[in-house]
Formats: structure tokens, C-alpha cells, sequence
């Protein structure tokens, strides 16, 4: 069977009236769950795989792919409106969403969001159905030696993160590695920094770490200043329109951010989180007015908005061509797979067309839903904000710690939360950025992983990161990324 | 000073809130144990009347120490879901993840289940190996192990043009110079995808002090594998098939005795017919707590027989490609007992052991 004949068989299973309504279905659990702070994909898939024992395999992934993508696009809506990241994929999104809706422009952050939302996944499904074959190479050409140049590319903007002193910021970020590195080291089988606690052999986990120093931070913050005014104090939720300038600035990062958060959701391990960091800094470095991003920028909002959605759909890509999970998510479904009697692996675009071609098909449709389902939504959930601030901040603080104990089931994660949350508290008294330490913390663990792969396989030879050329290029590209500010400045006084 | 004041109360509230929440589990824990506490005297009553048999008087519980979606969580949810379906066990079933530290965090708690006839869980050589990296306080020791019910196999694959047509080549230039190859598993030395190909080498006269071994967690083995970074991806028969069948990656050897069954797998070579005498099997079974009623070991030993015999779970099994491999409760610890001192002996030569 040709490509053709696959995709149209995988639009009929798309377009059958099952088909319709299993990805309603899961896009509206995936909006809801992504919502609440905490609650993500990963547990709404494994709750759903015992149910969908012995039902129709490709209905039955259609809808588990809609929870997952659902969950990245709805996961937005808590991070703009109250700074708890809904799943960790949106941590990016509350830079610049939740200044915009303290300015009283909530019901415009969150369209801005959906319409990102909604461009990226559709951009990124087209490009998946173009070139998901192709690209399986693509998923496999990263060895240890690129993807330590690619978390090395990254973490060169930590200083585009910080506002104010650098030296704050990097102290910041030497704490996000030293927290990464707690747990079970995985090329040495040691514990370190446990303490002889079983609860942080596996270490801490992202969402522990993102909600205490976002959400629980926030909270401190506004009980410590309850007597003050808070500029636009929330009630006020906007207008949803956005105007022709807005389009305007919103097309830019949209274009960019679909191809590049695409490209870093194919590799295995890189996947949403780390996409929409990347994006967020890279429109941050392009920008002519960089100071207005964590301020309310609308590119600062569109870019990660953008980005992890078509992160989401390019994670499809070493999933279904060739068996490979690229991160929780997808490993979840891949045990879906499993369960539903299907072999995931090179073999199932031919063997199984109705499926492959069924999944990346009926996210087309997903994607139109949740855009249907989320924006005539967005003046009710706005709303939250009119609620007092009292309730609203216990609100907040009982999803976080809902959320964080679903996670593991764990009580210790609960102290650990409370624990980050005062630290954020404290971080932002004293005016450390917190960004670059989640920064740090999510590349960090990944760098070092693959730094000491790199060293066994070379028996020490630094010349490894040197051989391959995509770790060669990336490397070039982080020199020239620290090389380039230095280079503006010096010739900024040079001028005056 | 009111700042901080305020700042102290506040961390004191949600401290107090989540000390909330663990109260409440560790009396829904307690609440439990004595329900089962109970129960086992109501059916020990029961042992009674009828010819001493012991039968379970309330719901089961079964823990799988990892995430949903997993080995144990399946192995847990089948077995669950066809003794319930066959009538094997009227009583209600329920499947419970404890996930956490690669089996630890579930162990702990069904170390707290001592006594109880009413939980029972899962596992597979973790138990014997975890224990042995110092990784947890209990092994197979703390608890009774009742029936193992199926078995999986180990697989050496390495990329389609690799210069190794079968495992005494890639042998031989691995005692020539063992820095020249790299082994790649998902899990930490001293864990399953590391210890079996050790056992291999070494019965091979491979210096197993000298293999370089990379872990690569997230199925990182086969892209570094395909992609050329590593040679050898040490792994589970099932993880590579798909690779196999794709003309991706070639299989050098098996770890079970004989050659398994299936259209691709019954291709995979074993060791022994390659002249190394060594076999590695992932055994995985069902384990009670310490001091279960012996009379409730017999219950659910003969209840995991007749699901092991049963053909609805020879259909599971073909499934999921695992491989039928029952023991008795007595067999099962004499053979966990005798692996774990050959599992010990080879830490100890890697100075894995703690």
C-alpha cells in the first residue's frame, strides 16, 4: 500500500463518526486535566489504558493522542492566569502570559495562547504527515556527543533569562544543577545526594520544582502583600480581541516556533518543555526590544505557545516510525500500544496503516476542536480571576499540592513542594531570577547524562564533540551565542 | 519581623496541611491492616470449618512497584483480569501502583503488610538486584514468595552492518581489547540489561572488570545503537522484535535455553548453540508479605497454577511475548536463593555490591 492510499485510509478513521467522537472526547479530557495545575498527560493515559482494553486499537490511540495534545494545550490556561504551570510543557508560557494578565489583558493572553496553540499543532501535523517517514533518520541521527551540544546551546541563554545582575542569575542556575543531579545516577548506579531517603532515589521530580517556585512562590508573595494594590489587580479580564497589530506580531514567532519546536520534538528526550524554553529564549535573542519580554510580550507568550504544540505532534515522529518514546508521555503510550495488541516499531506504518495514518489524521481534527472547545471558553475561565483573592490563592495552593501528590502518591513530595515554594519566596525577596535555575534544572540532568556517555564510549577523548557534525555545528552555535552579546556590547561603547 | 511572622504561620499552615494528607494515608494504612487483620482471623474461622482450607474473605490487593503502563503493572493487570473473568478467584481484585526507586518504594510498603493475607505483589529480578546495589532494604528474604508465572528473555542486538556476525566474534575482540566495544542498556549498572551480558562475557573469559557499559534511559539504546554511538544494545527480546523484523538491527544471541517461538524471534540465535553455556531468564511472579498464613500460600500458589494453566492466559501470554515458567512457593525460594548468590558473585567481581 502507498503513502497516499495510508493517508486516505487513515482519514477515514479520522472522519468516521467513532473517529469524530473519540477525539472529542479525548481532547476535552486532555483541556481539562492540562488545566489543572499538576494533573498532565501522563496519568490520564495510564488510567485509560485498562479501560481500552478490547477496544478498536486505532480509536483507542486516537483518543489517548487527543488527551495528550489536549493537555499541552490547555495546559497554558493556568500558567497565564495563575502562574501554576498546568504540566510542565507550559512552564514557558507564564513569563510572559501571567504579566499580561496581571496588566488586566487575561482574556487576550489566553486567545493569543489558544491561537498559538492551535497554529502550531495544525503546522506541525502537516509537517508530520509530509515527512513522518523521512524523518525517522532524523530521530536517530543524535548521538550523546549532539545532545551535549544541543543542552550546551541552551543553557548559553541563561543570561537572557535573568533581568538585572548575571552573577544572580548564574548562582541561580549552579542551584538548578545541583538539585538535577540528586537521585540515582544512572551511569554509575550510585545514589547521590539522598541521604538514605528512598523517596529521592529517583530525584525531584520537574512539576515539584516548577509549581514551588512559580505557583507556591506566587502565593507567598501575595499573602505577604495583601494590603497592597496589585497594579491591575486581575479583575479586569480584557478584551479577547486581538487587533491587526497583534496578528501582526504574533505571525512571526507562529512560523518560526512550528518548525523549531517540530525539529525538537522529533529527538528523543528533548520533547516539549525543553522546545518551548528554546523557542521562548530564541524569539527573546531576536527580538529589537528584548526588555519587554517577562513583561507581557505577546511574541514572548506566542513563541513557547507555539512551539510546545508542534513539539507534541514532531514527538509522534520517533513514536510511530519507529518505536522509540521520547519521553514519559509517549513511553505511556507506548505500553498502550502494547496492551492494544499492536507492535510499535518501523514495521507499523505498513502493517497497520488505519493506525499510523489514523493518529496523525485525526490531530487535524483534535486540533480544530480544541480551538472550538477553548476560545468562546475563555471568558468564563477568566473569570477565576474575579474571584477573591482569598479563595483564589487557596485555590491555587490545594491544586498544587492535588496536582504534586498524584504525581508518585507521595507525602514527601508535598513537604518538598513547600520547601521549593518558600525558596522561590526567598529568591524573589532577594531578586534571583528563577527561570534560569528550571532552566538549568531540566538541561542539566540531560547534559551530564550524556557528557559522561560520551566519555565512556570515547574512553575519555574529549575529540568526540568535535567528530560528529551536528554536535561540531552546535557547538560553533553556543560559542557564537556567548561570543555575540559580548561582541554588541564592546562595540555599544565603542559608538559612545 | 511581621513579615517573617506571617511568612513562619504560613509555612506552619501548609505544613500542617500536608501532614494532613499523610495522616490520612497512614490511618487509611492502618485502617487496612486491621480490616485485614480481621479478616484473616474471620477466615482462619473459616480455615476451620472446612478441612482447613483457607479462602480469601475479602478484596485482594495486588501491588505493582512501578508505573502504569509497565511490565509489573501489566503482569499485575492480567493476571488480575483473567483469574477474576475465568472464576479462578471470586474475590475482588484490585491493582495498586507503588511506584518509585526501581521497585523500592513498593517493597517498603508491602513490608509493612507483614502478617497480612490479603496483599500480595509483583516482581521480577529487581528484587534480587536492587537489594544487592544497596538500593533497598528489603529483598527477596522479607517476603514469601508464592508462585512465579512467567518469564522473559534477554537479547544482544547490534546495528545491521556491524562487523559481528555472532557472539564468539564480538567475544573475541572483546578479550582482545574490551575498551573497543560499548554495551548500551536502558538501566544502571548492576541492574538486569547490565548483569546479563556480564554473565555472558564472563562465561565467555571476557575481563568483565573492563566492559564499557552506558546507560541510556528513555529506550535510548536503540537510537544510540542505530545511530552508531554504541555497538551492543543489551535489552529484552520484546524491545528489539520490531527492530528485527525491520531489517534494523541484528540479533547475536538470545539468553534462554532453547530457541523461542515465533515467526522473528524463533531466527535469534542462543548462546549455548554458539558454544557459551550460560542462560539468563527474567523470571517475574507473585510475592505475599512476611508471615503469610502458610495456609494462604497453598490458596493463591494452587490459584496461580490454575491461571498459568489456563487458556485464556496462555493467550495473554503469546500477547504480550512472554513465556510460561510456573514454580511452586518452595521451588520459587530455592531458586531466588540460588540466583541471588550468583547475581552476588558477579557484583562482587564488578564491586557493584553494598
Amino acid at each position: 500500500m502507498g503513502a497516499i492510499d495510508g493517508i486516505l485510509t487513515g482519514f477515514e478513521v479520522a472522519f468516521s463518526w467513532q473517529g469524530i467522537m473519540f477525539v472529542l472526547l479525548g481532547v476535552f479530557v486532555g483541556t481539562f486535566i492540562g488545566m489543572l495545575p499538576g494533573l498532565g498527560p501522563i496519568s490520564a493515559i495510564a488510567i485509560m489504558i485498562p479501560i481500552t482494553y478490547g477496544m478498536d486499537p486505532s480509536l483507542a490511540l486516537v483518543m489517548m493522542a487527543g488527551v495528550y495534545y489536549g493537555a499541552v494545550f490547555g495546559g497554558s490556561t493556568s500558567s497565564i492566569l495563575l502562574n501554576a504551570p498546568g504540566i510542565s510543557g507550559t512552564v514557558a508560557s507564564s513569563f510572559d502570559g501571567y504579566p499580561m494578565a496581571q496588566q488586566g489583558k487575561a482574556g487576550k493572553a489566553l486567545a493569543i495562547a489558544a491561537i498559538s496553540s492551535f497554529a502550531g499543532g495544525t503546522i506541525s501535523v502537516i509537517l508530520l504527515m509530509i515527512f513522518a517517514p523521512m524523518l525517522a533518520s532524523v530521530a536517530v541521527s543524535f548521538g550523546p556527543p549532539a545532545y551535549f551540544a544541543l543542552m550546551l546551546l541552551g543553557l548559553t541563554a541563561i543570561s537572557s533569562l535573568s533581568e538585572g545582575s548575571t552573577i544572580k542569575a548564574l548562582i541561580s542556575a549552579v542551584v538548578g544543577f545541583m538539585i538535577a543531579t540528586i537521585g540515582i545516577d544512572p551511569q554509575t548506579g550510585t545514589a547521590r545526594f539522598t541521604f538514605d531517603s528512598a523517596n529521592l532515589l529517583d530525584g525531584i521530580d520537574f512539576l515539584v520544582i516548577a509549581l514551588g517556585l512559580f505557583a507556591i512562590a506566587e502565593v507567598c508573595y501575595l499573602v505577604m502583600n495583601r494590603h497592597k494594590s496589585m497594579g491591575g489587580s486581575g479583575k479586569d479580564i480584557g478584551s479577547l480581541k486581538i487587533t491587526k497589530d497583534d496578528a501582526k506580531e504574533m505571525s512571526g514567532p507562529i512560523g518560526r516556533h512550528s518548525i523549531l519546536g517540530f525539529i525538537l520534538g522529533i529527538l528523543p528526550g528533548a520533547g516539549a518543555t525543553i522546545a518551548s524554553f528554546i523557542s521562548y529564549i530564541t524569539e527573546k535573542r531576536m527580538s529589537k526590544n528584548p526588555e519587554e519580554f517577562g513583561k507581557g510580550s505577546i511574541k514572548g507568550l506566542a513563541a513557547p505557545e507555539t512551539s510546545n504544540n508542534a513539539a507534541t505532534s514532531g514527538a509522534f515522529v520517533p513514536l510511530l516510525s519507529l518505536g522509540i518514546p521520547g519521553s514519559g508521555t509517549t513511553a505511556v503510550m507506548l505500553g498502550a500500544f502494547l496492551v492494544l495488541g499492536l507492535q510499535p516499531g518501523p514495521m507499523l506504518m505498513g502493517d497497520r496503516p488505519e493506525v499510523f495514518w489514523g493518529i496523525i489524521a485525526s490531530m487535524y481534527i483534535g486540533n480544530v476542536f480544541l480551538l472550538i472547545l477553548n476560545l468562546p471558553l475563555i471568558p468564563y475561565i477568566a473569570r477565576i480571576l474575579t474571584i477573591p483573592r482569598p479563595m483564589l490563592i487557596s485555590l491555587v495552593l490545594m491544586f498544587s499540592l492535588i496536582g504534586v501528590y498524584a504525581i508518585s502518591f507521595s507525602v514527601f513530595d508535598l513537604y518538598l513542594l513547600v520547601a521549593f515554594g518558600v525558596l522561590g519566596y526567598l529568591m524573589r525577596m532577594f531578586a534571583f531570577p528563577a527561570p534560569p535555575f528550571i532552566l538549568a534544572f531540566i538541561l542539566g540532568g540531560m547534559m551530564e547524562q550524556s557528557f559522561r556517555q560520551s566519555m565512556t564510549i570515547s574512553n575519555g577523548q574529549l575529540s568526540i564533540f568535535f567528530e560528529s557534525n551536528i554536535a561540531l555545528s552546535l557547538i560553533a552555535l553556543s560559542v557564537l551565542s556567548f561570543a555575540f552579546p559580548i561582541v554588541k556590547n564592546l562595540r555599544g561603547k565603542k559608538k559612545a | 519581623m511581621k513579615k517573617i511572622l506571617a511568612l513562619t504561620m504560613f509555612a506552619m499552615l501548609v505544613l500542617f496541611l500536608a501532614a494532613c494528607g499523610g495522616d490520612d494515608s497512614s490511618e487509611e494504612g492502618n485502617t487496612d491492616s486491621e480490616s485485614e487483620g480481621n479478616g484473616s482471623e474471620e477466615a482462619s474461622g473459616d480455615s476451620g470449618d472446612s478441612n482447613g482450607a483457607w479462602t480469601p474473605s475479602e478484596s485482594i490487593e495486588i501491588v505493582a512497584p512501578a508505573g502504569a503502563g509497565g511490565g509489573w503493572d501489566t503482569t499485575a493487570r492480567m493476571a488480575a483480569q483473567t483469574m477474576t473473568e475465568e472464576g479462578i478467584i471470586e474475590q475482588d481484585m484490585g491493582v495498586v501502583n507503588k511506584e518509585g526507586a526501581g521497585g523500592a518504594i513498593g517493597w517498603a510498603y508491602m513490608a509493612e503488610k507483614a502478617g497480612s493475607n490479603h496483599n500480595l505483589f509483583v516482581s521480577s529480578s529487581p528484587i534480587l538486584l536492587v537489594p544487592l546495589n544497596g538500593q533497598s532494604e528489603y529483598g527477596h528474604e522479607d517476603f514469601t514468595p508464592i508462585a512465579n508465572v512467567i518469564a522473559g528473555y534477554g537479547a544482544f542486538a547490534v546495528a545491521k552492518d556491524a562487523k559481528w556476525d555472532n557472539l564468539n566474534e564480538l567475544f573475541e575482540d572483546m578479550k582482545e581489547d574490551p575498551q573497543s566495544v560499548t554495551v548500551v542498556g536502558t538501566s544502571s549498572p548492576g541492574s538486569m540489561d547490565h548483569i546479563q551480558f556480564v554473565r555472558f562475557a564472563k562465561a565467555a573469559g571476557v575481563d568483565i572488570t573492563k566492559i564499557k557499559y552506558v546507560s541510556a534511559p528513555d529506550a535510548g539504546g536503540v537510537t544510540q545503537v542505530l545511530n552508531g554511538s554504541a555497538d551492543v544494545y543489551s535489552t529484552g527480546v520484546s524491545e528489539i522484535a520490531e527492530q528485527v523484523r525491520a531489517d534494523k538491527l541484528r540479533v547475536l544471541a538470545v539468553t534462554s535455553e532453547e530457541r523461542l517461538d515465533g515467526e522473528v524471534l524463533s531466527t535469534f540465535p542462543t548462546a549455548k548453540e554458539q558454544g557459551i553455556d550460560e542462560t539468563f531468564v527474567n523470571w517475574r511472579g507473585f510475592f505475599g508479605p512476611n508471615d503469610m498464613d502458610p495456609a494462604a500460600v497453598k490458596f493463591y500458589e494452587k490459584k496461580f497454577k490454575e491461571l498459568s494453566d489456563s487458556e485464556a492466559f496462555a493467550d495473554i501470554r503469546a500477547n504480550y511475548g512472554w513465556n510460561e515458567m510456573y514454580m511452586g512457593s518452595e521451588e520459587y525460594k530455592e531458586f531466588l536463593d540460588k540466583e541471588k548468590q550468583n547475581l552476588k558473585e558477579i557484583l562482587d567481581e564488578l564491586g557493584l555490591t553494598k
